[in-house]
C-alpha cells in the first residue's frame, strides 16, 4: 500500500491509453506507431550521438588532415562534407542530440509551467484567475516567431550556452496554450461532485489540486505536447535562418547548418541543405503524427465508433 | 428571440474593452523586453566606430540614458495620443510604416489563405470522406509535411526551380522596379492601386511576384486546413441528420456535398481566423525569403537594428490585428451559430 | 479588366509613390517626362529624348545607357546628409548632392567638383574656390554660403545617426552643444570658403570629398532639423525622384549639372534587399543588373563559376583585425603572448578555408595602396607561421605553455563566416600546441560590452575608412587604447601621430606612418586578419562597374553604362 492512491490512478490511466491506443482500429494505430518508430530513431540518434556519429561535431580534420570542404558523398564521408568541412551525417547525428534536448526542455518546463498556472488558477478563480487568464491571452496574441527572436537575444548573452537560451524561448511561447487547456478543464472538473464532496469533507486546496483535479486534467497534455515538440523545431529552424542560431562550435544545430546551406542551394548543391532539412520535416512530421494518433485515440469523439448499420426504406429523392 | 440575441452586442462590448488593457499589457511587455535584451540602437549601428564617450554621447541625444521609468510614461503618453513615434534608425514614423508596407503584407496573406483553401478543402474533404483509406493516409501525410517543411527552405527551392524551368519568372519583390514607380499611391495596397488605375500591364505583374510567395505560404497553412476540413467533415458525417440522409437513401456523394460539407466549414473558419497568429510567424518567413516588403520583414530588420519604438510599434500593431481577428472570429461565429451563447 | 498600357504621362500621375518631387516644377521636367514616357511603353530605350541634357557644356559627354537597376542589402540611414554614417545613405548621396571635392574612380587623391579647387596654405588653413554658376536642382544658385549652411547645421544638429563626429577640426568641440567653431569657416565672397582648423589636420583636405560634407540648398533644409527623405534636394548628377523605404530609390539625371560626373543613364533605380539569398538569385537570373554589397563568399564562388555573369572584384578597404586586451590583467597584458599569437596566425588558410579566397591577407594594419604603408607584420614575423618561433619567444619570456585565452567573436555581425574564422584562428593557436583556446562568442550587441568589459583575451572586429588616409587606420586603433579601449597606450606612439597628422611633406608623412606600422608589429596591440575587395556582380551588358569598384567604395552610378 506504499503507492499513493493518485499515483496508482495515474498509472492506471496510463496503461488504459496505451491498451486503448494499440487496439484502436485502423489508420490512427499505424501513424500512431509510424510516429512513434520515427522518433524512437532519432531519440536513439540523441542518446548515442558520441557512438553512432563517426566524427564530433565541430570535427572539420582528422588525424591532422583537414575534411574536404562541400564535398559530395564518398567514403569516410556517408554524406559528404559541408562549406564549413563538417561531416555532414555527423552533424545531422549530433543535431538530433541538440533538438530533442531544445525540445524536452522546453515543453517539459513549458508544461509544468502552465499546468500548474492553469490547475491553481481555474481552481481559485476570481481576481487571481482573471488577471493570469488576461496575461496568458496577452502573451498568446504575440506572434510566437517574433516572441522567439526577442528571447533567444534576450536570454543568450543572459545566461550563457544557446541550447538552454533556445529552450527557454521557446518554454515561454508554449505556456499559455497548456494554461488555457488546463484552466477550462479544472473550471469544469470543480464543479464534479466527487470534488465538492472532498471540499466538504475539509481536503485542503492542494490535496484537491493535486488529488483530485490534476489526473482529469492531464490527459490533454500529452497531445498539446507532441504537436508544440513539432512546432518548437520549425520555430528552432526558423531562428537559425534569422541568424539566431546556435553557433555551429557550441552544438549541432539543424537550423543553422541548413541556413549556412542555403547559399550552396543557389548555386545547385542540394546535398549539405537536404539532410538537415529532411532531419526536420521527418521529425516534425513523426511528432505531429504521434499527436495526431494520440488525439485520436484519445478524443472519442474521434474514435471510429462500432456502428450497426440500420436500414430504412429507400425513399425517392425531393427537391429542395 | 434566442437569448443570444441580449447577450451578443453586450459580449462584444465586453471584448472590445478588453482591447485597451491587452494593448497596454502587450506595450509593457515589448518595451521591457526590448531595454532588458542587451544593446540598444547605438551600439547596434555605430558600435565598431566610436569610442565609449561618443557613443554615449549618442545615447543621451536619444535620451535612452533617462531612467526606464521616465522612458515608460512617456511613451505610453505618445501611445495615449496615437504617435507611436518615428523609428531611430532611418527615422520613419511608425504608422507611415504600417500604412505603406502593411499592405504587401495584408495581400501576402490573404493570397496565401486562397491558396491554402484551394489545396486543403478539396484535399481534406476527399480524405474526411474516404476515412482510413490510403488515400485518406496519403493526404494527411502531405498536409503533416507540407506542415513541417521549413517555410524558407520549401520557398528557396520552390525559387531554384522557378529560375531553371520558368526563366524570366520574377522571384523576389512586389513588382517589378518600373510598376513601383508608376503606380500611383492611393490605398497603400498596390494591387489595389493597379486595380484602381486601371493599369493592367502592372496588374498583371504584381500578380505573377504575388504567385511564388503566396504558394508557398499557402502550403504551410494547407496542412492545417487540410486537417480541420478532415475532422470536421468526419464529425459531421457522424451527425444524425446527415445518418438521417443517409438513411433516406441520399447518395454518399451527395451526402457529403450537401449535408456533412457546409456544416463543416463553420468550425473550420473559426479555426482559420484562430490561426491567423501562425500566419503572420509563416508571413515573417516567408518575407525574409522572396524579399517582400512588408512588416515582417522590416520587422526582423527592426530588431537587429534594436530599434526600439519601431519593434514596440510594430509588435503591438500585429497583436492588435490577432486580437481585433479574433473578435471578429467570436462575433461571426455568433452570428453563424445561434446555439452559441456567451 | 482590360489590359492596358502604362499610363503615359510619367510625372503627372497623381501622387506618385515616394511622392512626386520638387523637379517637376523645373523647367527640366518637360524633357524628361518626354524620357520617362518612353519608358513607359515598357520599352527601355536610352533615355534623352533629343533635347535632354546629353551633351552638357563644360561637362563630359555621358554615354548612351539604357536605365539600369542596383540590387543592395545596404539600408539608407538617412537621405540628408546630416543623419547618416553609412555606405547605403552616403551613396545616394553621392550622386544626390555635390561636395566640395571628389575622388574619380581609381584616384587617390580628391579633385574639384563643386569647388575649382582646395589647397592647404598651410597646415590648418585651406582655401576652396567654387565653381562658377552652380545650381541646386530646384534652380536655386549654390553659394559659399550654401556651404557654410551645410557644415554649421551638420555639427550644430548633430545627429545620432550622423557623421559630424568626422568634422571634429572645425567642431567647438562642445559635447552639450555642438556647433561649428567660431571662425572656422570664412566666406568672403560667393566663390571661396576658407577652412581654419583646429589642429594641424592633413587628412582634412579628403574629408571635403565624403558624403558628409555634402552642400545642401540653404532655402530648403531646416537649419536645426533633418530634411525628409523624400525631399532632399542637391546639386549633383542626379536627383531622387521617388524614394519608397525598404523597397526602392528611384533617381532621374540631373540635366541642370555642369560638374564632371554627368551621368551616363537618364534613370537608375536602386532595389533594396534584406537577405543576401534573394539578391543572389535577382542577379543569377539577371533581374537586377548588378548586385552591390552583399553577397556571399559561397555566392560569389559560384556565381563565378556559372559564369552567366560577370564577378567584379576591385580592391577594398575594408579590414577584419584581432585586438588583444591589453589593460585587464588577462595574457594579453604580456607582450611576448601577443607576438607569440601574430607568429602563429595563418593568414592565408584564414582568406581561403573561411572565405573561399575572397579576401586578401593582411599584413599591417593599414591596407596595400596607402601612403606608407609596409607590410610590417610579414617582415617581423614572415609571411608563413612559424610554430618554433612562437615556441622561442615565449620561452624567452618564461612564459608555461599552452597559454590559456579566450577567443570572442560575434556571429551575425560581421556575417556568417565570421565564425569560421574564428574556428581557423582558433585550430590554428591550438595546433601548435602553445596555445589552449576556448571560443566565445555573444550578438554584437553584448559582444561590445563583453569586450570592453575584458571578456575576451582576443577578440575580433572589422573597419571600414571614412576617409581614405592612413591615418585612418592609425588614430581610432592605436592612440591610447584605441576607440575598443583594449588598454594600449604608448608615448612615442601617440607623439608619432600628432607629427605626422600636422606633416605637410608626403615623403616626411609617409616615413612616419611606416615607423608607426613598425610599432604596431612589435607591440602587437592588434593583429591584422584580412582586407575585404570591394566586389560587384554585373550582367555582361553592363560597363563602368570594375572601375568604380576601389577602396573608396563609392559607388559612381554616374559612370556606368548599360548596353541594349
Amino acid at each position: 500500500m506504499s503507492t499513493p492512491a493518485h499515483r496508482r490512478r495515474t498509472g492506471g490511466r496510463v496503461r488504459a491509453t496505451a491498451r486503448r491506443a494499440w487496439r484502436t482500429e485502423g489508420l490512427a494505430r499505424w501513424i500512431l506507431l509510424v510516429g512513434l518508430v520515427v522518433t524512437t530513431v532519432f531519440v536513439l540518434f540523441a542518446l548515442f550521438a558520441p557512438w553512432i556519429a563517426p566524427y564530433g561535431f565541430d570535427q572539420n580534420s582528422s588525424d591532422g588532415v583537414r575534411f574536404p570542404k562541400t564535398s559530395g558523398p564518398g567514403p569516410g564521408h556517408l554524406l559528404g562534407t559541408n562549406d564549413q568541412f563538417y561531416d555532414i551525417f555527423s552533424r545531422v547525428v549530433w543535431g538530433a542530440r541538440t533538438a530533442v534536448l531544445v525540445v524536452v526542455l522546453s515543453v517539459v518546463l513549458s508544461a509544468v509551467i502552465g499546468v500548474l498556472l492553469g490547475l491553481v488558477s481555474g481552481y481559485l478563480g476570481g481576481w487571481f484567475d482573471r488577471i493570469t487568464v488576461f496575461l496568458m491571452d496577452a502573451l498568446y496574441s504575440f506572434p510566437s516567431l517574433l516572441l522567439a527572436i526577442v528571447f533567444s537575444f534576450m536570454l543568450r548573452e543572459r545566461i550563457g550556452g544557446s541550447i538552454l537560451a533556445a529552450a527557454l524561448s521557446l518554454t515561454a511561447i508554449y505556456i499559455p496554450q497548456y494554461f488555457r487547456v488546463v484552466r477550462n478543464t479544472t473550471v469544469a472538473a470543480r464543479q464534479a461532485t466527487y470534488v465538492e464532496a472532498a471540499e466538504a469533507l475539509g481536503a485542503r486546496p492542494i490535496t484537491v489540486m493535486r488529488r483530485y483535479l490534476l489526473p482529469n486534467v492531464t490527459s490533454s497534455v500529452p497531445v498539446i505536447g507532441t504537436l508544440n515538440a513539432a512546432d518548437a523545431l520549425g520555430t528552432l529552424a526558423a531562428l537559425g535562418f534569422l541568424g539566431l542560431g546556435i553557433p555551429p562550435n557550441e552544438a549541432a544545430d539543424w537550423g543553422y547548418d541548413l541556413s549556412r546551406a542555403l547559399d550552396d542551394v543557389a548555386a545547385g548543391d542540394l546535398g549539405p541543405a537536404l539532410w538537415p532539412g529532411l532531419a526536420i520535416i521527418l521529425l516534425v512530421t513523426a511528432l505531429t503524427l504521434v499527436g495526431e494518433g494520440l488525439s485520436e485515440t484519445l478524443n472519442p469523439t474521434l474514435r471510429r465508433p462500432r456502428r450497426t448499420a440500420v436500414v430504412l426504406p429507400a425513399r425517392p429523392e425531393e427537391a429542395p | 428571440m434566442s437569448p443570444a440575441s441580449g447577450s451578443l452586442p453586450r459580449y462584444i462590448a465586453v471584448r472590445l474593452l478588453l482591447v485597451l488593457p491587452m494593448m497596454w499589457v502587450l506595450l509593457t511587455m515589448v518595451f521591457l523586453l526590448l531595454r532588458v535584451a542587451p544593446g540598444d540602437p547605438v551600439t547596434a549601428a555605430v558600435g565598431d566606430k566610436l569610442g565609449p564617450e561618443e557613443l554615449a554621447a549618442r545615447r543621451a541625444a536619444l535620451g535612452l540614458d533617462r531612467p526606464l521609468v521616465v522612458q515608460y510614461l512617456e511613451y505610453l503618453g505618445d501611445v495615449a495620443r496615437f504617435d507611436f513615434g518615428a523609428t531611430i534608425s532611418d527615422r520613419r514614423p511608425v504608422l507611415d510604416i504600417i500604412a505603406n508596407q502593411g499592405g504587401a503584407t495584408l495581400t501576402l496573406t490573404l493570397g496565401a489563405f486562397l491558396f491554402a483553401c484551394a489545396i486543403g478543402i478539396p484535399l481534406g474533404r476527399l480524405a474526411g470522406r474516404r476515412r482510413d483509406s490510403a488515400l485518406d493516409a496519403g493526404i494527411r501525410l502531405v498536409g503533416v509535411v507540407s506542415y513541417a517543411a521549413p517555410i524558407f527552405w520549401v520557398g528557396i527551392m520552390l525559387v531554384g526551380l522557378v529560375v531553371a524551368y520558368v526563366p524570366g519568372w520574377p522571384t523576389f519583390g512586389i513588382a517589378d522596379s518600373e510598376t513601383l514607380y508608376y503606380v500611383p499611391d492611393r490605398t497603400g495596397i498596390l494591387l489595389l492601386d493597379a486595380l484602381l488605375a486601371n493599369d493592367g500591364v502592372s496588374l498583371v505583374d504584381i500578380l505573377q511576384h504575388h504567385v511564388l510567395p503566396c504558394f508557398t505560404l499557402g502550403l504551410l497553412l494547407s496542412g492545417v486546413i487540410i486537417r480541420l476540413v478532415r475532422i470536421n467533415v468526419i464529425r459531421a458525417l457522424d451527425e444524425d441528420y446527415v445518418e438521417a440522409a443517409r438513411a433516406r437513401g441520399i447518395p454518399e456523394r451527395r451526402v457529403v456535398r450537401r449535408h456533412a460539407f457546409r456544416n463543416a466549414l463553420v468550425p473550420v473558419i473559426t479555426v482559420i481566423g484562430l490561426q491567423f497568429a501562425l500566419t503572420l510567424s509563416g508571413a515573417i518567413l516567408t518575407e525574409r525569403t522572396f524579399n517582400w516588403p512588408g512588416l515582417g520583414n522590416e520587422l526582423v530588420t527592426y530588431v537587429t537594428a534594436r530599434d526600439y519604438v519601431a519593434v514596440q510599434g510594430l509588435v503591438t500593431f500585429f497583436a492588435l490585428a490577432i486580437v481585433v481577428v479574433s473578435v471578429l472570429v467570436d462575433i461571426l461565429n455568433a452570428l453563424v451559430d445561434p446555439r452559441v451563447r456567451y | 479588366m482590360v489590359l492596358r498600357s502604362r499610363p503615359t504621362t510619367g510625372l503627372t500621375a497623381p501622387s506618385r509613390r515616394g511622392r512626386p518631387r520638387l523637379l517637376a516644377l523645373g523647367a527640366v521636367s518637360a524633357a524628361l517626362a518626354l524620357t520617362l514616357a518612353a519608358c513607359g511603353d515598357g520599352g527601355r530605350d536610352t533615355g534623352d529624348g533629343g533635347d535632354g541634357g546629353s551633351s552638357t557644356p563644360g561637362g563630359a559627354a555621358p554615354a548612351d545607357s539604357a536605365p539600369w537597376t542596383l540590387g543592395t542589402t545596404e539600408t539608407v540611414t538617412a537621405m540628408d546628409p546630416a543623419g547618416s554614417y553609412d555606405f547605403g545613405s552616403w551613396n545616394m548621396q553621392y550622386n544626390i548632392f555635390e561636395q566640395l571635392l571628389t575622388i574619380p574612380a581609381g584616384a587617390d587623391e580628391p579633385v574639384g567638383d563643386a569647388a575649382e579647387s582646395c589647397a592647404y596654405d598651410d597646415p590648418q588653413t585651406i582655401t576652396c574656390t567654387l565653381r562658377e554658376g552652380l545650381e541646386f536642382s530646384n534652380g536655386n544658385p549654390l553659394t559659399s554660403s550654401d556651404v557654410l549652411f551645410s557644415f554649421e547645421r551638420n555639427l550644430a544638429i548633430n545627429d545620432p545617426n550622423g557623421s559630424s563626429v568626422l568634422l571634429g577640426s572645425i567642431s567647438n568641440g562642445d559635447p552639450e552643444a555642438q556647433a561649428l567653431a567660431d571662425g572656422a569657416i570664412e566666406t568672403p565672397d560667393d566663390l571661396t570658403v576658407v577652412f581654419n582648423l583646429n589642429q594641424p589636420d592633413t587628412t582634412f583636405l579628403k574629408l571635403l570629398s565624403t558624403a558628409t560634407t555634402s552642400i545642401v540648398d540653404e532655402d530648403t533644409f531646416p537649419a536645426d532639423a533633418l530634411q525628409a527623405d523624400d525631399a532632399v534636394v542637391g546639386s549633383g548628377p542626379y536627383v531622387l525622384e521617388s524614394y519608397q523605404p525598404g523597397e526602392q530609390a528611384v533617381l532621374a539625371r540631373n540635366d541642370s549639372y555642369t560638374g564632371e560626373r554627368v551621368g551616363a543613364a537618364p534613370q537608375i533605380f536602386v532595389t533594396y534587399f534584406n537577405d543576401p539569398a534573394p539578391l543572389r538569385t535577382a542577379i543569377s537570373s539577371q533581374q537586377i543588373d548588378i548586385a552591390w554589397r552583399t553577397l556571399s563568399p559561397t555566392d560569389l564562388a559560384s556565381l563565378e563559376e556559372e559564369g552567366n555573369v560577370d564577378v567584379l572584384r576591385g580592391e577594398g578597404s575594408e579590414f577584419r583585425y584581432w585586438v588583444w586586451q591589453t589593460g585587464k590583467g588577462g595574457p594579453g597584458k604580456d607582450v611576448a603572448v601577443r607576438q607569440a599569437a601574430a607568429q602563429l596566425i595563418d593568414r592565408d588558410a584564414i582568406a581561403q578555408n573561411a572565405y573561399d579566397g575572397t579576401v586578401t591577407p593582411a599584413y599591417s594594419i593599414v591596407p596595400p595602396g596607402f601612403g606608407g604603408q609596409k607590410d610590417s607584420f610579414a617582415e617581423t614575423y614572415g609571411e608563413s607561421p612559424d610554430v618554433d618561433a612562437a615556441a622561442a619567444i615565449l620561452a624567452d619570456a618564461g612564459i608555461a605553455t599552452p597559454v590559456p585565452i579566450t577567443l570572442g567573436y560575434t556571429p551575425t555581425h560581421y556575417g556568417p563566416n565570421a565564425v569560421d574564422e574564428a574556428t581557423e584562428f582558433a585550430g590554428q593557436l591550438n595546433d601548435s600546441g602553445l596555445f589552449e583556446v576556448e571560443l566565445a562568442d555573444a550578438e554584437w550587441e553584448e559582444y561590445q560590452n563583453l569586450y570592453k568589459e575584458g571578456a575576451y583575451d582576443l577578440f575580433i572586429l572589422g573597419w571600414y575608412p571614412d576617409i581614405l588616409d592612413a591615418d585612418n587606420y592609425l588614430t581610432p586603433f592605436i592612440r591610447d587604447g584605441g576607440f575598443f579601449a583594449n588598454g594600449y597606450s604608448n608615448p612615442e606612439v601617440n607623439t608619432l601621430l600628432d607629427t605626422e597628422l600636422g606633416e605637410t611633406d608626403t615623403a616626411a608623412r609617409d616615413g612616419q606612418i611606416g615607423q608607426l606600422q613598425d610599432i604596431v608589429a612589435t607591440d602587437v596591440p592588434l593583429i591584422p586578419s584580412w582586407n575585404g575587395q570591394n566586389v560587384a556582380v554585373a550582367t555582361p551588358q553592363m560597363s563602368g562597374v570594375l572601375e568604380t569598384l576601389d577602396p573608396t567604395y563609392i559607388f559612381r552610378f554616374w559612370d556606368i553604362t548599360k548596353s541594349e
